[in-house]
């Protein structure tokens, strides 16, 4: 069969009923007169995947991911359509689903990966692939309920991980763990791409998808709204992101920040530049009565809220006097490092010790990075590859 | 059907580490651990030997203790296999909505740690009647078919109300105080004699009691009454009363089943 995953049609419908009535007393009372708001999770939804292919699902929260998740994983069902599924699945959706605290470490391996479907041998074979995974070498004989979370999630991730699937569904767990452990799973993940297995993830960390995913699938409302490359797909949520993202603005506004332009090398406004690229944010001002020794700042951060960079004239080493009337101050980067990707800038002016915020723009302007080169990670190193052999 | 019960062998280990889950956790944090699966009878049965031999006189039922542990045992199977199915699923709530598996392993497991639970009660029981010589029917060899036909309808019961429950918590309420009415109205501590005596015209409405039947068969082929009990009115097999429980205990069990199934796919919304 081609398709490891078939969703045909689906639509799933909650039922919010006014009241949680749970006690026989109130079923008789309220017998007849409970209403309820039918609520479509899902409407109408047509995924066929591959066998071999890794599935990205994006979407902002409550657009029905999970829900869809679970319609695959036969946690829930359909209220339409029907879903045909090929092949055993190990689904991911929360880590450790089912531990028991009392129980060891050891003992969970095995309850754990029989819950998902695996027998005793398959697990005697991978046993101690699965410790080494979590790094638990020691602690594996001691009870669960004594271990941190992040070894409880390590050791969830690493029994479904290593069990053997056909299929592999993910849910937003690479969150989890340190940055180490995450890079270990998506490796794990890259591994098992190349054994041919389907892999179906869901996340939040969109730019993720872009690395290890070959079609992204963008849901909202329960629709699919976008679906295809993940570059594409990943840049039109980024896009639709952008224009419910909420910028904060707070200061006592002595002195007013009218405007944050980015503008080009030749002086223009522009939205999008290239690494490499030289950009000015230029941060207009007014301050109707003077207002004596500002420090005006901004800072780039990306969809994360990791900032990229960020400085002010007092880390500069400025001293502004008294300012009145309106002016600006342009702030000149010669070569943009960041590669491709959504950035947003934040501008501010307050007094020398920060005491006093004038006025704070929060994410006040985006602008997209694209880059010629296909490295990955959040900055461009120029780098160049020497080759030795031991002969030389 | 069959597709479930496909998936269910499938999982066939998942029902096995859940059943031993049960009893690894019930005795996890204690020192004795499993040993208070064996305390349990010899301290119910030192109680009630003295009780019932100093305290109240019972004289047409000899070794009175033996027979309350023959009824009792089997009851206590049925009982506690039933009240901690019955919160079974609904007290998994990160397993059933977080993961898939054939739900009836929950109620399941419930059912066969107690069974396993049984076994061990029932061999300290034995050990005990072979100390004191007992006089052991030949109707013992029937014992793996009363096994059966209880679990059955331990099953189909515990499938029921363990999804029932998910839809409606009064079940588990309801259970608790169900069991405690179902013991006095099961010939556990008085004689079946007693019942047929004084309500003779009753007799087939009380046998309509699956869990009576089967009790009274407990008691036939282990308490051996033709020896120990010849005018204790406890030697009561009924033709009608235990093709009807054969019939009703299979019937549960479907019918039991066929409930969970059907009301199962709404389980990760109700919890």
């Amino acid at each position: 069969m081609p398709y490891t995953v078939q969703i045909q049609n689906v639509s799933k419908m909650y039922k919010l009923y006014h009241e949680n009535v749970k006690s026989l007393k109130e079923k008789i009372l309220f017998f007849g007169r409970r209403g309820y708001e039918e609520f479509w999770a899902l409407e109408d939804i047509n995924i066929d995947v591959e066998q071999g292919e890794t599935l990205g699902i994006i979407g902002a929260n409550g657009s029905g991911k999970s829900t869809l998740l679970k319609c695959i994983t036969k946690i829930l069902y359909p209220t339409r359509g029907r879903i045909l599924t090929n092949g055993s699945i190990a689904a991911l959706l929360e880590l450790g689903a089912g531990f028991q605290p009392d129980l060891t470490g050891r003992e969970n391996v095995y309850l754990n990966a029989s819950i998902l479907g695996f027998s005793k041998k398959e697990v005697d074979r991978k046993f101690d692939e699965i410790v080494s995974f979590a790094e638990l070498e020691r602690f594996i004989d001691n009870h669960v309920r004594n271990y941190s979370s992040g070894m409880y999630v390590r050791l969830g991730f690493a029994v479904a991980i290593n069990v053997d699937p056909d299929i592999l569904i993910i849910d937003e767990v690479l969150a989890v763990g340190d940055e180490a452990f995450q890079r270990k799973c998506i490796e794990r993940i890259e591994q098992i791409q190349l054994e041919g297995k389907t892999i179906i993830f869901v996340t939040h960390n969109v730019d993720l998808t872009r690395e290890i995913c070959d079609r992204v699938v963008m849901l909202d409302n329960g629709r699919i709204v976008r679906e295809g490359e993940p570059r594409d797909v990943v840049n039109f949520y980024h896009k639709a992101m952008e224009s419910v993202s909420s910028s904060g603005e707070r200061g006592n506004r002595q002195v007013v920040i009218t405007s944050v332009d980015l503008l080009n090398e030749r002086g223009e406004p522009a939205k999008e530049f290239q690494t490499g690229q030289f950009m000015t944010v230029k941060v207009s001002y007014e301050a109707q009565a003077p207002v004596s020794d500002p420090v005006f700042g901004f800072s780039i951060e990306d969809y994360r809220g990791f900032t990229a960079y960020g400085t002010n004239t007092r880390l500069k080493g400025l001293d502004l006097g008294t300012i009145e009337g309106s002016g600006a101050v342009e702030f000149r980067l010669s070569s943009l490092p960041m590669l491709e990707g959504k950035y947003f800038v934040s501008a501010a002016v307050h007094s020398r010790d920060e005491s006093v915020i004038y006025h704070w723009l929060d994410k006040h302007v985006s602008f997209d990075m694209y880059s010629g080169v296909s490295d990955i990670g959040l900055l461009y190193i120029p780098c160049e590859i020497a080759l030795s052999n031991g002969a030389s | 059907m069959i597709e479930r019960i496909k998936d269910l062998i499938a999982h066939r280990e998942l029902l096995w580490n859940m059943t031993f889950k049960e009893l690894r956790v019930k005795y996890k944090r204690s020192v004795l651990g499993f040993i208070w699966s064996f305390m349990n009878p010899i301290i119910m049965l030192a109680v009630f030997s003295i009780v019932f031999a100093i305290l109240i006189s019972r004289g047409n039922i000899g070794w009175f203790s033996v027979y309350l542990m023959s009824g009792l045992l089997p009851w206590l199977f049925f009982v506690n296999s039933t009240t901690q199915a019955v919160v079974s699923v609904v007290t998994n709530p990160g397993l059933v909505k977080k993961v898939y598996f054939p739900r009836e392993v929950l109620p399941m497991a419930s059912v066969f740690a107690n069974m396993i639970h049984f076994f061990l009660q029932m061999l300290v029981f034995f050990a005990f009647l072979l100390i004191i010589r007992w006089h052991f029917s030949p109707y013992l060899v029937l014992l793996p078919a009363v096994l059966l036909l209880e679990t059955l309808f331990t099953l189909g019961v515990a499938l029921f109300v363990s999804a029932a429950n998910v839809y409606l918590r009064d079940v588990q309420h309801f259970v608790e105080v169900a069991m405690m009415a179902w013991f006095w109205i099961t010939p556990i501590v008085y004689p079946v004699g007693l019942v047929a005596q004084r309500f003779r015209s009753f007799m087939p409405l009380y046998l309509a009691n699956p869990m009576a039947n089967i009790v009274l068969s407990w008691q036939y082929i282990i308490y051996n009454p033709h020896k120990y009990a010849p005018k204790g009115g406890v030697a009561y097999i009924s033709f009608w009363g235990l093709l009807g429980t054969s019939i009703s205990a299979v019937l549960f069990f479907f019918l039991g089943y066929y409930f969970f199934h059907r009301t199962e796919r709404g389980f990760a919304e109700q919890i």
